[in-house]
């Protein structure tokens, strides 16, 4: 058998469009999912019940329920409601809050893993709740939330090739595209695998950074682990 | 409501002077109960020493004071204010009592100058250059003013602990508490910190200081209070408590600690 290069090549601007519209769903979703497990991790350590509990059911609900279940309900069960969103839209939507569950619980360990004696010295001087969280708690979750939050990112990105099965012209939508067209599987698939890998390399040399810059930090600050 | 009780028998004498006053205070642990029935006062300048075997409540008993750890009962009452759940008055009891922990506690990712700092500008709201030379004079005070760049872990313990000191000094507090300050330290660093106290000992600085260092208890408090599972069990003057301790359970433990 050979590998049909041309099938490929001649279709390319519709695998481009792919993982552009891949990226594009990835780097608004990420961002937002931070921002949410940010909010959900604040809520979740919270002293107030209600906001505790909330928080609760928010993350127990999406971490528990497969991802393609979670776009099937936004985009075929809403609609029922009177809510009909795009394709896109639901995507974008769909990953920040299922991505934010997960952060969520990833700075809620970063926060358990910084001493105790950090919390006390903090009170005990007085300091109010926002304020030491901003500048003496969160400035020392880096080495333990970039690491897993990695991993969050990561799983984010090759995931939002399920935003296929609802029409969202992402990388995997269009190898089904150019497939269907060239009826080459191995070579299409094969290709989009390795976009798949590319992208995902790229994404971990990015946090690769992250981390150098962090770690780097840590020595020059003289960050000791308890 | 605390008013009236003051005004009925027990407080009356006490609390003209009294800093700190606790009252039939407990507390549990779900349904452990850590401290039984406390009662005691510290008048302003007054240095208190609180001593006793592990797990006796003394740490539970100052951590009480300025409520890193709640009571259920009774009441705690600094300079007129109960402390409630109240969080005005809980930011501002904080804000007034300086405390110094086992472990020091400094914050690892800022300098020494910023450990400093930070609580004065924020509570404060004094300026940076304001702030940094108050640093400056109690960095000088614990003399180690040549430290004000490096971070904690750049630091010895007994500098360290030295640093947090003053760390709580730059709030001007006017109490300080010390939870086994010098329990963490090397035998050779011990000394240095417990100077460093008795220096503001001398100063007229109230201080509750929990501590093993009976050398330091006989030398600077004015009371020795001696704690066994949960309550207080003896209370005396220093040259009392030591030569001649009237409870079993005191005397047993001093004979404990003075053996080696």
């Amino acid at each position: 058998m050979t590998f049909d290069y041309m099938a490929i090549w001649d279709n390319r601007d519709i695998l481009i469009d792919g993982v552009l519209t891949t990226l594009l769903v990835s780097t608004i979703a990420i961002p937002i999912g931070i921002i949410i497990g940010i909010v959900i991790c604040m809520m979740r350590i919270s002293e107030n019940r209600v906001l505790r509990w909330s928080s609760i059911v928010y993350i127990e609900f999406l971490r528990n329920i497969p991802f393609l279940i979670l776009i099937f309900l936004v985009f075929y069960a809403l609609p029922f409601y009177g809510l009909r969103l795009s394709g896109l839209t639901t995507g974008f939507i769909c990953l920040s809050i299922y991505g934010g569950a997960y952060f969520a619980e990833v700075f809620r360990g970063g926060i358990q893993s910084v001493s105790k004696g950090q919390f006390d010295a903090s009170k005990a001087l007085g300091l109010k709740y926002g304020f030491y969280m901003r500048r003496v708690i969160f400035p020392q979750l880096y080495k333990y939330i970039i690491p897993p939050g990695t991993n969050i990112a990561l799983t984010m990105i090759k995931e939002s090739s399920l935003l296929s099965m609802i029409t969202v012209a992402e990388l995997t939508y269009a190898a089904h595209d150019v497939n269907g067209r060239t009826f080459t599987p191995v070579e299409t698939f094969a290709t989009i695998a390795l976009l798949y890998w590319l992208i995902s390399t790229l994404f971990l040399k990015l946090t690769h950074l992250l981390q150098v810059k962090f770690g780097v930090e840590d020595t020059q600050n003289g960050l000791t682990l308890r | 409501m605390q008013t009236t009780k003051k005004s009925n028998g027990v407080g009356q004498e006490l609390s003209r002077e009294a800093l700190i006053e606790i009252r039939n205070m407990n507390k549990w642990y779900d349904d452990f109960q850590v401290l039984k029935n406390i009662n005691f006062s510290v008048d302003k300048g007054e240095r208190v020493v609180i001593c006793g075997p592990s797990g006796s409540g003394k740490s539970t008993l100052i951590r009480c004071v300025n409520r890193l750890e709640e009571h259920q009962q009774g009441h705690i009452i600094f300079d007129g204010i109960e402390l409630t759940d109240n969080l005005k008055n809980i930011d501002k009891i904080r804000s007034e009592i300086g405390m110094c922990f086992q472990q020091f506690n400094l914050f690892p990712h800022l300098t020494v100058m910023e450990n400093l700092v930070l609580a004065p500008m924020s509570v404060r709201h004094l300026s940076r250059t304001e702030a940094e030379s108050v640093g400056f004079h109690f960095l000088e005070k614990v003399k180690i003013p040549d430290q004000a760049e490096k971070y904690p872990s750049q630091l010895s313990g007994g500098q360290q602990q030295r640093v947090a000191i003053a760390r709580a000094l730059c709030m001007q507090p006017r109490v300080m508490l010390f939870d086994e300050p010098t329990s963490a330290l090397d035998p050779e660093m011990i000394s240095e910190v417990l100077d460093t106290m008795e220096g503001l000992a001398e100063e007229g600085m109230t201080m509750i200081c929990v501590t093993h260092e009976m050398g330091f208890a006989r030398k600077v408090a004015d009371r020795v209070i001696f704690m066994d599972a949960g309550q207080i069990v003896e209370e005396n003057d220093p040259v009392t408590f030591f030569d001649n301790p009237q409870n079993e359970r005191t005397k047993q433990f001093l004979k404990q600690i003075f053996e080696h």
